[in-house]
């Protein structure tokens, strides 16, 4: 390749990553800066995406006067649940997937995975009526139970790699030393897999902070309700406070997007390792 | 591999300390069972249980077949965008003359890490025909000469919330591309270029091949996603106009809405049906894949 084509390839690569950024990042720069408009400035007719002056009113109008504040904690609280219970279930599961080889480990590895493709709407009534009879409609507790149906079989993937990928030679070593197994998961295993069950545990706490079919449906008021359902209820049937609606989308978005750009490398590690390997 | 090479007395211990594995699964398999099969099964027996009738209802409709038309262009659309985005996307991450790929492979997952009703939200006011900045911006450029009713034109609103879900879903792609990529042997491509193969033919011969695989599990996830999406329908639009916009999901949650449960349950068996389709295929591809490798 001669210095002129190679030169003109990447010229060509820059643009190319121009645009796919413009296509990702815009509706991200459109949230940002509406968020900071005023509320005329909004409706301004050419639109501009910057702000002629910047405000912080959306800002304060989401925190003293929505009920939002309340939402957020409420999606802590849902999401909190949802972490433990999940590495708990998925911890003694993705355990025995790594380390035992049984009859039934491919059956009940495929069973557990399944609930992966069933879409989410075909439970929608019979999980409704299942949360309904525990008393647990419009509850943080009921809603954090219906997530389990989403984490369970992503996460109990994601720690059998994790497992799988830690020496069974070092359990053993332990065993020998005259401990028991139960000893080698704890003082061996579960130290050197926390920065992954870490991960795991805040991807579950990502799936609940993200849902909003059965949030939607299983909360009935502001005590219970989810950051993204409240964040509907700004849209009334007549207007829709687009200011105020982009400062909680912010709001809603920024943690997750730090947590996640932290944590990245164990998210793509797991869901790719997940999704290729059988 | 360990497992394979168990000397009799690892074995024994195990048998004595571990306890056996299918009660460290029976949780897991339990919690799987009570808030997945059963409402399965209990939705299946409800629709045989009253005898059809909820079924009938459901190809009554009137504008049932517009529905599953709807149900597969917007599939076919999603799918076919955010693999062509994800190819392009992860191809254009192995440049060479790039500086940065971390960066930007992080700033690239950004729409699909965040909640799918903000990302909905946003495009709705994006898309907003007066004061959106989409409309404002091609009329600038001169592409369109006067503003299009992007949410609430019936012929032009299905195409628009797919774009919608082809940027939530497309960094989904450019994720797993990329790893199928890396994971080629960088001797190939030296093989190929000594035998003085083009880019093009290293690209159809060498790449293409390498990832078929990936291509197959990508395109039936992001299938099975599409087919299940509907948050980002129901925050933009509701599945209107006039249904215009309405898909399976969207379909099954209006029924629910209007407390009509054998209506709901006869739209889930429905969802059910493709999806066993799509699992069997799902489950084929994975088993190939486990024999390959």
């Amino acid at each position: 390749m001669n210095r002129a084509t190679r030169t003109f390839l990447a010229v060509g690569a820059w643009a190319l990553l121009a645009v796919m950024m413009v296509w990702t990042l815009a509706p991200i720069a459109v949230m940002v800066f509406t968020s900071f408009k005023e509320r005329n400035d909004i409706f301004a007719i050419p639109a501009t995406l910057l702000p002629k002056t910047w405000t912080l009113e959306n800002y304060a109008s989401v925190f003293t006067s929505s009920s939002m504040p309340q939402a957020l904690l409420n999606s802590v609280v849902v999401g909190a649940l949802v972490a433990a219970a999940t590495l708990v279930f998925c911890f003694s599961a993705g355990y025995a997937l790594a380390r035992f080889r049984f009859r039934s480990s491919r059956p009940l590895a495929i069973f557990i995975l399944l609930g992966q493709i069933v879409p989410l709407t075909v439970l929608l009534l019979p999980l409704y009526q299942l949360v309904s009879s525990l008393r647990l409609l419009d509850s943080t507790i009921g809603i954090a139970l219906t997530h389990l149906v989403i984490t369970v079989p992503l996460v109990t993937w994601m720690i059998r790699n994790q497992i799988a990928a830690i020496p069974i030679e070092l359990e053993e070593a332990a065993q020998i030393d005259g401990g028991s197994r139960f000893d080698a998961v704890s003082y061996v295993t579960l130290p050197i897999a926390a920065p992954g069950l870490a991960a795991a545990g805040m991807f579950a706490f990502l799936q609940s902070w993200h849902e909003y079919l059965f949030a939607s449906v299983l909360t009935t008021s502001s005590s219970s309700r989810t950051a993204p359902v409240a964040l509907t209820e700004f849209a009334t049937e007549y207007s829709v406070d687009w200011g105020a609606t982009m400062a909680a989308s912010v709001i809603i978005t920024v943690p997750i997007v730090i947590v996640f750009i932290v944590l990245q490398r164990y998210f793509v590690g797991g869901l790719t390792g997940g999704a290729i390997k059988g | 591999m360990t497992q394979t090479l168990q000397t009799p007395a690892v074995r024994a211990r195990r048998g004595r300390l571990g306890g056996h594995p299918v009660a460290l699964m029976l949780p897991a398999a339990a919690l799987t069972a009570g808030l997945t099969a059963i409402p399965i099964i209990s939705t299946i027996v409800r629709t045989i249980a009253d005898g059809g009738s909820g079924l009938a209802r459901l190809f009554a409709i009137p504008n049932f077949w517009q529905v599953m038309l709807n149900t597969v262009i917007w599939t076919i659309v999603s799918v076919l965008g955010a693999v062509i985005i994800g190819y392009i996307g992860a191809l254009l991450l192995q440049a060479k003359a790039l500086r940065l790929t971390g960066l930007w492979r992080s700033l690239i997952m950004i729409p699909w890490i965040i909640p799918g009703v903000v990302g909905a939200t946003v495009w709705r006011w994006s898309l907003s025909s007066d004061y959106g900045i989409l409309n404002q911006w091609l009329l600038d450029l001169g592409v369109i000469p006067e503003p299009v009713q992007w949410l609430s034109n019936p012929d032009v609103v299905l195409y628009a919330v797919a774009v919608v879900q082809v940027w939530v879903t497309a960094p989904f792609a450019v994720l797993m591309v990329s790893a199928a990529l890396a994971g080629i042997p960088t001797e190939r491509y030296e093989a190929a270029r000594l035998d003085g193969a083009s880019a093009p033919k290293i690209l159809w011969y060498i790449v293409v091949p390498s990832i078929r695989a990936t291509t197959g599990i990508v395109v039936l996830t992001l299938a099975i996603w599409a087919l299940n999406s509907f948050t980002i329908i129901w925050v933009m639009t509701s599945g209107g106009p006039a249904g215009s916009s309405t898909i399976l999901p969207i379909l099954l949650y209006q029924a629910f809405q209007n407390g009509d449960q054998s209506l709901t349950a006869a739209v889930a068996v429905l969802q059910l049906a493709i999806c066993v389709l799509f699992a069997l295929v799902y489950v084929r591809t994975m088993t190939d894949l486990e024999e390959q490798s």
